[in-house]
């Protein structure tokens, strides 16, 4: 058989392989190029899913006649040049291939006119051959037509869905990318029909406005809004406190630089922030924004560049894990809520974000102050409910409160029913705690804090115990020596294939060693750090916290039931057992009023 | 089926054969005793597949016959009837009933062909031992055995039959006992046999302190025990035990001589104050004194202060303390000696003068 170049026709549509699978594909790559092409409104066009017709125009800048028809060859781009800019990318693009790959798929009609020309012009590409470019009315942009898509390969038809999955798919990329750029309008069509236009949302009741849209209202009710920066790296967006969680992972958004990613890394440091406070099972919901700067990660690693590769990994791990650790840890029982049945009902995120910042503020009590949030709600209450509301609320409390502070988060204590629940009185209505639960978070964390005081303790071993792994493993072992021993495994290399541990955390003694070794080398191999003795040994805490807080059918008296609440309100993350399950719930006035149809 | 027996003597060997039937079970078989009714003897026996115990009274037997019945049922049926009576019990059909006096007792039976028969016990040698000999080495040392442990080999107790000695062995992985027997049993060649912890246990409660003989047979997977008229059988846990003899440390030049009982007292008066998951206490030698030093998370401290006779100048080392209080226990004599090396090597614990167990802990680094 004689070795032959491939005709150009036959290589784009090998390359289209890569990057087009589907109409979603196809509109992908089209919407990344208005967008680098300083687009202000993009409109998509479907028709049976886009299957039959898609269509992408936007206001960018366009291309002139010349452009027109080279950027329908391979490797053609305006977006890089030089292998220096490869190496920071900051465009969404840069290959020079969705157009030729597009192309060699399906019927092409590419076009544009530039601010520089008077009419536009039209590019008809049909079976690989670049016609040339004809006059064309047009208004200052460019225009895609992706026609009979997969024409000339059966083979990929047949793979394509139904329109309405099609189409599903189409929908749910372009939420994202609605995500990613708040700057930019969107506009979706699909047979004739206008499905969704979101407007440019430039300030921030319009960005929630979208993120509403798209999110749902729920997730902006619950969401925490976060801003933080270190060292040249910045997370931003918002993420829903532990008790909004989804039976699937749909509504988590990760964007790198403005590119949404599905990142195996960002997906462990999440999965770490929300451990011990997320319920079994159950997925976290976020929409948040790393940007960092473009040298310091690499998009050149995927063909649909879902995936990222960051130059130190570890440090974003460590940043991403340490910032939702902290933003989630007052999501409890001290951040006041907004949306429980107060004016503030519709309080975006941003208030949110204020009022659970508050909230952690008071939880350390560093500032004695910092009651402010609920003397505000305290004032926005009186005028909704009428002076008459406020006035009853304060006199049945009245009993238990010393001076005139004002009703801290979770009230006071009424009652506790069946021995399980703690009925209390707050501002807002009244609050029902679940008493073990609530328990054993305080009791955990505290055990948490005391243990990470002390250190961790060695337990040598009187008959080591010999750890099988394979070579790369062994070798990695000896490298990390000393952050193992870092994590209380005093390791060390017996052959080949084999380890052995001579120490392992005291607290961790009874258990199986070599299992943890072994977990912690897979994490130190794929994530650069381990989180593994952290976690098993927060297992054994958290039991001994189960087993150290008082049980159900235990009465409390009023004094007791109000030190556990005031103990919750000082404790991070107490609004989740050590299980993730809720340890508390408010029922607020207007919900005891449906119950009993007044006000309406 | 048909026997009749006086409740006492009845009700000592399934009380004594109940033991190794488990609590909860997924073959309700299991759960239940093999009733064999022969000549004018009856035989109990229960199983967990692992142990396995029978027993034989003599009874006044009608008719011959064997069946299963349900174990914890009849053991508290016949502990609750009235002391001396009799007991006649009938099997009828799949039913067997019990009665005594104007009470009567229909319990469910399975049949006896269900019930799990011993492997063919091959049996290498026989050896006999006086009672309290064996239940010694056993007390001495069982306590170290490893729980539900992973390395399944440390979840028993070793035998190890060496140039004419019988020594017993358990570790967990940071402590270790032995306890060594210095007579001929005749045993023809070296010898190691894991007893799964189970069967330990078992064997230990069957044993008095007596000084009559008791059969011990050793098999290629199962030791078994003859006392009197009860035969004990346990499987051995297949796998080789750790190098025991390696381990523990030889000439160590540092010694500190103490009072067993004031020692052990101070250190379970510390141990209140000390981590309730590791237990860590601190042991500060120096001059003739040993200070005992325990902290916990609550910032609390407990410090005990004992005379001790040292051969040398100072040491501080950790311990976890119950490992410490476990070997203090076994240990009978009055006074005790802790030979170290440095705060990161095993110590030996013995009796002072040297008695037929030594103790090996681990430190803890503190």
């Amino acid at each position: 058989m004689k070795i032959r170049q491939l005709p150009d026709h036959l290589i784009n549509q090998i390359a289209a392989g890569e990057v087009v699978d589907r109409p979603a594909s196809v509109v992908k790559e089209l919407v990344e190029n208005s967008l680098d092409a300083g687009a202000q409104r993009i409109k998509v066009t479907l028709e049976q899913g886009g299957k039959r017709v898609i269509r992408v125009s936007d206001d960018g800048e366009g291309m002139s006649r010349d452009d027109l028809a080279l950027a329908l060859q391979r490797h053609a781009t305006s977006k890089i040049a030089s292998l220096e800019e490869l190496e920071r990318v900051a465009t969404m693009g840069f290959r020079g291939e969705a157009l030729p790959s597009i192309a060699s798929v399906a019927r092409l009609d590419l076009s544009s006119r530039h601010a520089s020309e008077k009419h536009g012009w039209v590019v008809r590409a049909r079976r690989g051959e670049v016609p040339a470019a004809e006059p064309a009315a047009l208004q200052e942009g460019t225009r895609v037509d992706v026609e009979d898509l997969f024409y000339n390969v059966p083979a990929r038809r047949k793979f394509l869905r139904a329109d309405k999955t099609e189409f599903a798919q189409v929908d749910q990329l372009l939420r994202r990318f609605a995500l990613a750029r708040f700057d930019v309008g969107f506009e979706l069509e699909h047979n004739g029909k206008s499905v969704s236009v979101l407007p440019p949302a430039g300030g921030e009741a319009e960005q929630e406005r979208r993120l509403q849209r798209v999110m749902g209202k729920d997730f902006i009710e619950h969401a925490i809004r976060m801003d933080d920066q270190r060292g040249g790296i910045a997370l931003r967006g918002w993420v829903a406190e532990p008790r909004y969680n989804r039976a699937q992972a749909d509504r988590q958004f990760f964007f790198v630089n403005g590119r949404a990613v599905r990142d195996r890394l960002v997906a462990h440091a999440v999965r770490s922030a929300f451990q011990d406070v997320l319920y079994h099972g159950r997925h976290p919901a976020y929409v948040l924004y790393l940007e960092l700067p473009p040298e310091a990660v690499d998009v050149n690693v995927h063909p649909q560049k879902q995936e990222v590769r960051f130059r130190d990994a570890r440090m974003v791990h460590d940043f991403l894990y340490s910032t939702l650790h902290r933003a989630l840890a007052p999501a409890g029982a001290g951040a006041v809520r907004p949306g429980a049945g107060l004016p503030g009902q519709a309080a975006g995120p941003a208030e949110a974000g204020r009022f659970a910042g508050g909230g952690l503020a008071a939880a350390y009590g560093r500032q004695p102050d910092m009651n402010l949030p609920v003397h505000e709600q305290l004032a926005a209450y009186a005028t909704v409910l009428g002076a008459g509301g406020a006035a009853a609320a304060v006199q049945t409390g009245a009993a238990e409160r010393s001076g005139e502070g004002p009703v801290p988060p979770l009230g006071y204590a009424l009652a506790q029913l069946h021995g399980v629940y703690v009925l209390s009185e707050n501002d807002q209505g009244l609050v029902l705690t679940d008493m073990h639960a609530a328990h054993e978070r305080i009791t955990y964390e505290r055990l948490k804090r005391r243990h990470a005081e002390g250190g961790i303790r060695g337990q040598r071993l009187l008959v080591p115990i010999d750890v099988r792994v394979g070579e790369t493993e062994a070798d990695l072992a000896e490298q990390r020596r000393d952050d193992l021993a870092g994590l209380g495994l005093l390791v060390d290399r017996s052959g080949p294939e084999s380890l052995v541990v001579r120490e392992v955390p005291a607290l961790l003694a009874q258990s199986d060693a070599a299992q943890l070794l072994r977990d912690v080398l897979a994490d130190l191999d794929s994530l650069g750090r381990s989180g593994r003795v952290e976690a098993a040994t927060n297992e054994i805490l958290s039991t001994m916290a189960c087993h150290g807080s008082v049980r159900a059918n235990r009465s409390l008296t009023l004094a007791e039931m109000n030190a556990l609440l005031r103990d919750m309100e000082r404790t991070e993350r107490s609004g989740h057992c050590n299980h993730g399950r809720p340890t508390w719930v408010q029922l607020d006035m207007a919900t005891l009023d449906r119950l009993f149809l007044r006000g309406r | 089926m048909k026997f009749s027996i006086q409740r006492e003597s009845l009700l000592q060997p399934i009380s004594q054969v109940v033991g190794v039937v488990e609590r909860r079970q997924t073959l309700p078989v299991l759960a239940n005793f093999l009733i064999s009714a022969k000549g004018n003897r009856l035989s109990v026996t229960g199983t967990d597949m692992e142990v396995e115990l029978i027993t034989s009274v003599e009874a006044q037997v009608d008719s011959e016959g064997e069946v299963t019945v349900p174990a914890r049922k009849l053991v508290d049926i016949v502990r609750m009837l009235p002391e001396d009576v009799n007991i006649g019990a009938v099997l009828e059909g799949d039913k067997m009933t019990v009665s005594s006096g104007r009470g009567r007792y229909t319990l469910a039976t399975l049949p006896a062909t269900e019930f799990p028969a011993t492997d063919q016990v091959e049996t290498l040698e026989v050896i006999k031992i006086q009672e309290f000999k064996l239940k010694n080495l056993l007390d001495k040392t069982s306590f170290a055995m490893a729980n539900q442990d992973v390395r399944y080999y440390l979840n028993g107790l070793l035998f190890d039959f060496h140039d004419g000695t019988l020594s017993t062995v358990a570790t967990d992985g940071h402590r270790l006992a032995v306890c060594d027997l210095d007579i001929d049993l005749g045993v023809s060649e070296e010898r190691q046999l894991i007893v799964p912890r189970k069967g330990v246990l078992e064997l230990s409660r069957m044993l008095s302190e007596g000084d009559s003989l008791v059969e011990l047979a050793l098999g290629k997977n199962h030791i078994r025990l003859v006392k009197g008229n009860t035969v004990f059988t346990s499987k051995l846990i297949d796998g080789r035990f750790p190098e025991y003899k390696a381990v523990i440390p030889k000439g160590t030049d540092r010694h500190i001589k103490l009072g067993r009982g004031a020692f052990t007292q101070a250190l379970q008066r510390a141990s209140i104050l000390s981590n309730e998951k590791y237990r860590g206490v601190r042991l500060e030698a120096a001059g003739n004194s040993v200070k005992i030093i325990a902290h916990n998370p609550q910032h609390e401290e407990a410090i005990e202060e004992l005379e001790a006779d040292l051969n040398f100048d100072q040491i501080a080392i950790g311990f976890n303390v119950t490992y410490l209080l476990d070997a203090l226990v076994a240990i009978e004599a009055e006074n005790i000696v802790m030979e170290l090396k440095d705060a990161n090597s095993s110590c030996l614990i013995t009796a002072d003068p040297p008695a037929q167990d030594r103790h090996v802990v681990m430190p803890l680094k503190l």
